[in-house]
């Protein structure tokens, strides 16, 4: 009967050793994983600030005056322009839509 | 002796045995009260035990919560505002705000200075804010850059924090300020689209229950999560292209003319979408500092005025419709004078015997006011209204304005014939744009929209397929040679439209010859057989020398329609003289 309640106590202590390990390991891996989805969270962000970005660097003004004055390219105009009908499957080589 | 000794050891020690104080009998109710209070004191406990765990339970948990466990709120992020192209035109990015513990600051002369530069701002304002002792939080810059932020971050002032905020941004700039609006610093709508859709664009924020440990970490989730709910993008119908050179034209159009102020509404023809919407004077959505109303308002929804000239189209065209006149019926218009009810109407010049269709090339406002007597009121009054005049614009927008019908029972009949030719209605230059599309649309005149549709608008009939054509063609007489407005004309395009000139008023009347004040527009379309585009141009007080209409805005309508059908891939209507190399240079690489 001593016996018994002597092996009885030592699993207690033993499981309650093990649940203290496992909370400790679940929540260092939960801190892990936060740090992980903090980081997803600010690689979004920067995505987008990029994008934003990128697209301030591409304004059709900023367009047009690289275009004007570094690559010394002008408006079309219908004058310059040689309008060409598409005909299914048998698109002239080298036609343009403008 | 022996016995001496013994007593003496007696003596020396004490015979407990002996002593009378054992003698008497210890009186059982000591013992009994002893066991008494040791028990009462374990009630005690219990009892505060069960106090504890049982009845102030919720208290002592709450308080424990409180200590370990954080709601932490998850913000939402803001939709984006795209133009048609999904090209970006509003979107939020992280913009930290840095704030401070004045008296925990703790740095050194170089490491002020650099924090004053990254921030932009002179030292000694920074020192003036960190200097402030007495207060315990005071912020240094809000929303900035968030490289910059970082480079704050990386300097590790003690005392100085940084608080996770966003900021809008408007990449296109003052060009499509108007339309697109702005956010306040706690990122909620305030003006244009972003305050017209803001409940939609800002979405739900979340939250989340969670035990954080000693170090500040998140070390598990307690209870519910809420997620939060992302805003929704919002698809305009502005072609950010469009809007550009539409913006661009109108500003260098409104300079040169030496104008207060100008807009310029761009409407697809077909499906009713808004292209383009532009004001100037204009701002810059990311610098908001010493704006002016001038600068804010988006006149082009916002402000009215009588539309003058622009309203002949529709008087005549009830004329045709009711088939009171054909496009060739003759009018007298000599001598350019005509009496009504005490009042005189009169034409810029006289012209003598017009068809119908050159009373519209030539806008002549006495064969107008002819035809318009032949009619009643209420028929005017309903084309009018039909055509949306004295009608909010079925737009979700901030102030927008319906302007002015009267009913028309209270009209008189100097105000019927007013009213044939523009004066005393008003209307916005939106309106008059959408009003437009019942020529541009065969006779049905189309809701407008700033939101993306593909499908071709479902309009509202107010004259026939017939009128609108025989209309059609007057206007092209009008933005023709002859006509009020042939500047409007542009290469490889049909193009009609009628011009406007209106004296504003000032005070109670339109001003004295010396001190007039003009308004030039023009409202049309092209290519005119099937239009693609309506197109309305005003501009406010030009002092520049001209002020026609014809003058002043058919030039920016002629740009703005080549620069837009040519975008849209439509083929030009009219031969044009080509300008092609015939003899390609060879290319050099």
């Amino acid at each position: 009967m001593t016996r018994l309640s002597v092996v009885l106590l030592l699993a207690v202590i033993a499981s309650a050793l093990y649940l203290v390990h496992t909370q400790y390991e679940s929540r260092r891996l939960y801190v892990e994983l936060e740090k992980a989805m903090a980081e997803s969270r600010k690689i979004e962000t920067d995505n987008e600030r990029l994008q934003v970005e990128k697209r301030a660097q591409a304004t059709p003004l900023r367009v047009e005056k690289l275009a004007r004055d570094r690559l010394q390219m002008r408006t079309a105009t219908p004058a310059i322009t040689q309008y060409v009908t598409y005909v299914d499957g048998a698109a002239p080589k080298g036609a343009v839509r403008e | 002796m022996a016995l001496h000794r013994r007593e003496l050891c007696v003596s020396k020690s004490v015979l407990y045995s002996a002593s009378p104080l054992l003698a008497s009998r210890t009186p059982v109710w000591r013992s009994k009260f002893i066991v008494a209070g040791i028990g009462l004191a374990f009630v005690g406990l219990a009892g505060r035990a069960a106090y504890i765990q049982v009845f102030a339970n919720e208290f002592f948990q709450r308080q424990g919560e409180v200590r370990f466990a954080r709601t932490l709120a998850l913000p939402a992020n803001r939709g984006r505002i795209l133009d048609r192209n999904g090209l970006i035109l509003a979107s939020s990015v992280p913009a930290p705000s840095i704030w401070a513990i004045p008296e925990d600051v703790d740095a050194s002369k170089t490491q002020l200075a650099h924090l004053a530069k990254l921030l932009e701002m002179p030292l000694s304002e920074l020192n003036k804010k960190l200097v402030n002792d007495d207060k315990t939080f005071v912020w240094v810059k809000r929303q900035v850059d968030e490289p910059v932020a970082q480079k704050i971050a990386a300097l590790g002032i003690k005392g100085i924090y940084q608080r996770k905020e966003y900021k809008r941004q408007y990449p296109e700039g003052e060009t499509t300020a108007h339309v697109v609006g702005f956010t306040n610093v706690e990122d909620r709508g305030q003006d244009g689209m972003e305050l017209a859709f803001n409940n939609q664009l800002a979405g739900h924020a979340g939250s989340r229950r969670v035990i954080k440990d000693r170090l500040g970490r998140v070390v598990e989730d307690v209870g519910e999560q809420v997620p939060p709910v992302d805003g929704k993008d919002l698809e305009l119908s502005i072609d950010s292209k469009v809007q550009f050179f539409a913006y661009q034209k109108l500003r260098d159009a409104v300079i040169s003319n030496k104008a207060v102020a100008g807009s310029v509404v761009v409407l697809d023809a077909v499906t009713g979408e808004v292209l383009a919407m532009a004001n100037y004077p204009s701002y810059v959505p990311d610098k908001r500092q010493n704006l002016t109303g001038a600068q804010l308002r988006n006149r082009a929804l916002t402000d009215t005025f009588e539309p003058g000239s622009v309203m002949k189209a529709f008087t005549v065209g009830l004329a045709l419709e009711t088939n009171r006149v054909k496009p060739q019926t003759q009018i007298q218009t000599a001598p350019g004078r005509l009496q009504i009810a005490g009042s005189t109407i009169s034409d810029s010049h006289p012209n003598g015997m017009l068809t119908v269709e050159e009373v519209i090339q030539k806008s002549s406002n006495v064969g107008t006011v002819k035809m318009a007597m032949q009619m009643q009121p209420r028929e005017m009054w309903e084309v009018f209204s039909q055509a949306g005049f004295g009608q909010k614009p079925q737009i979700t927008f901030p102030g927008v304005v319906s302007g002015r019908l009267r009913p028309y029972k209270t009209w008189r009949p100097i105000e019927q014939a007013t009213m044939a030719y523009g004066y005393g209605l008003s209307a916005s230059l939106f309106q008059m744009a959408r009003a437009y599309t019942v020529f541009g649309h065969e006779g049905e005149i189309i809701p407008a929209t700033l939101l993306k549709s593909e499908e071709p608008a479902v309009g509202v009939r107010v004259f026939s397929a017939r009128t609108a054509a025989e209309m059609r063609k007057m206007l092209q007489m009008a933005a023709g040679p002859g006509g009020t407005g042939p500047k409007a004309q542009t290469v490889g395009y049909s193009v009609g439209g009628k011009s406007g000139t209106a004296y504003k008023q000032v005070g109670k009347g339109y001003g004295t010859d010396k001190d007039r004040k003009y308004r030039g527009w023009f409202v049309g379309m092209a290519p005119i057989e099937k239009p693609r585009v309506v197109v309305a141009v005003m501009i406010d007080e030009p002092r520049a020398g001209k002020y026609f209409g014809g003058d002043v805005a058919a030039p920016v309508f002629s740009e703005v329609v080549q620069q837009t059908l040519r975008m849209q891939g439509v083929q030009p209507d009219m031969s044009v003289k080509p300008q092609i190399v015939t003899h390609p240079v060879e290319e050099s690489f």
